[in-house]
């Protein structure tokens, strides 16, 4: 496993590109993310977050640039190091949530029986899950679902997670509580990777870029973001509104 | 040697579908009302005698590939495909374990049938029980590979259902099945060469009704389990296009 204060980058993505079929998701897309971090990435849907994601863990290969994440080309080899939750809660639902957790601390190498059963206990207790650990997937709601599959990513402690779209369905106060959850994941030095359509969410991020069209139009700190605009008490919102003209203005 | 991911992942399937006591019910019950059936539609107990063979090679195929195939297309549809292809898990590590897990209980389904079409409807056969067991072992093998395989073609649950006539029922008439393969038109015979039904009720008609053993359809065993052996190396082929879609 990589080094959870791995100081380099934790992503660097040089000129990618990808595109399904004749369809491009992905236009020679650049981008860093300092290691230990929570970096969200921002944009209306089909701005090529997901595809951006998919090509981090290694599911999409870029049809030109290239991707690294902890200094190394996405393969199975790097997959040890990385957490992901899909967009879908991607969960066995007859399995209780202990044995889906348990079974991907296994797929993940955890062969040490009292080591593993160590970690479960800790990814369910982290997602507040424990009272309900023999409980199926069948039997729970739609927001206790995405806290059993953040479970199923961190299980084997990853340095790099990540997250694509976590809380999206999830009502005002459980988001709340996520957030928690990543701040507490983030205190441990691990870096999140996290993908949003929503502004409430981009807030609590270290580090944003705002998507469009496959490409990064801007990014910064939110605080820097908002400054940006010029305007006195900008919204991200506003800021991303901002960044859209101007792209716009730039390409007429 | 079986690697431990792939070991896991039978594990996982086996939990799953011990936890879905429907699925488990109908594993059992629905190949006990279809012999039912079809015993009761052959008054002559000689000419059940000659079609049992055939009908024991289809359905261990039929069910199998079924079984697998839903299987397969479910993880897929519920995302933890995605999830495991993101994983150190290889490739062919899912497929074993994939084999593995569903092999239990396309044994169990065989072995039902068999005993009840035996036991039962009274069919007659001359050739060891056991070694109409092992040759069936080896038509599940291809069949639940067939499943993984073909599943990866599908992107919904009614896609999956359409390949069902695709690859089950032309084998049903080209296979020797119903009538012998020698009668049918040159090229059809030609086709029926590659097809591995052919080989697995030739191989079950030697050994059930002429008394043969698994030494004697060597050629059959061969190919059978060659086509098992192709087909899984596809699945592992085609699997990361199946997941990425």
């Amino acid at each position: 496993m990589a080094e959870k204060n791995f100081t380099g980058l934790a992503v660097e993505i040089n000129k990618a590109s990808f595109s399904y079929n004749n369809i491009k998701a992905l236009d020679g897309l650049s981008l860093k993310v300092p290691a230990g971090i929570s970096f969200g990435l921002l944009g209306p849907n089909g701005a090529g977050k997901t595809t951006l994601i998919r090509l981090l863990v290694g599911l999409l290969k870029p049809k030109s640039g290239n991707v690294q994440i902890l200094g190394q080309t996405p393969s199975r080899k790097t997959t040890h190091n990385i957490g992901y939750m899909p967009q879908l809660h991607s969960l066995y639902a007859e399995l209780s949530v202990m044995q889906n957790v348990n079974f991907f601390a296994q797929i993940y190498g955890l062969s040490n029986k009292h080591e593993r059963a160590q970690r479960v206990e800790e990814a369910i207790k982290l997602v507040n899950m424990w009272q309900r650990r023999k409980d199926s997937i069948l039997k729970l709601s739609g927001g206790m679902k995405q806290r059993v599959s953040l479970a199923c990513a961190v299980v084997h402690n990853p340095p790099l997670l990540f997250l694509d779209e976590p809380t999206v369905g999830l009502d005002p106060e459980l988001r709340v509580t996520f957030w928690e959850h990543f701040a507490a994941l983030t205190q441990q030095g691990i870096t999140l990777i996290i993908s949003s359509h929503t502004m409430d969410d981009a807030a609590h991020c270290d580090r944003l870029a705002f998507m469009r069209d496959g490409k990064v139009i801007a990014q910064g700190t939110p605080g820097e973001l908002q400054q940006a605009t010029g305007q006195p008490g900008a919204t991200l919102e506003d800021a991303f509104l901002y960044f859209i003209h101007r792209e716009d203005s730039s390409d007429s | 040697m079986i690697p431990n991911q792939a070991l896991t992942i039978a594990a996982r399937i086996i939990q799953q579908l011990i936890r879905d006591r429907r699925t488990m019910a109908l594993i059992v019950v629905v190949p006990l009302v279809v012999m039912t059936l079809i015993g009761l539609s052959f008054p002559e107990s000689n000419v059940l005698d000659y079609i049992a063979p055939a009908l024991l090679a289809t359905l261990a195929l039929f069910f199998s590939f079924l079984l697998t195939g839903i299987s397969f297309l479910r993880e897929r549809s519920q995302g933890t495909m995605e999830r495991l292809m993101a994983s150190p898990v290889s490739r062919l590590d899912i497929v074993v374990g994939y084999l593995f897990g569903f092999f239990i209980f396309a044994l169990t389904q065989t072995l039902i049938i068999l005993l009840f079409t035996i036991y039962v409807l009274d069919v007659h056969y001359y050739g060891d029980l056991w070694q109409i067991f092992v040759f069936q072992v080896v038509i599940i093998a291809g069949a639940v590979n067939l499943g993984i395989f073909i599943s990866t073609f599908a992107r919904n649950e009614f896609q999956m259902v359409q390949f069902i006539p695709l690859i089950i029922i032309p084998q049903i008439f080209l296979c020797g099945v119903i009538w012998p393969v020698e009668q049918m038109p040159d090229y059809l015979q030609w086709l029926s060469v590659i097809l591995p039904l052919t080989y697995a009720v030739d191989g079950l008609r030697d050994i059930m009704l002429a008394g043969r053993s698994l030494l004697d359809v060597g050629l059959e065993l061969a190919v059978l389990i060659g086509f098992a052996i192709i087909i899984s190396a596809l699945a592992a082929i085609t699997l990361r296009r199946g997941a990425a879609s």
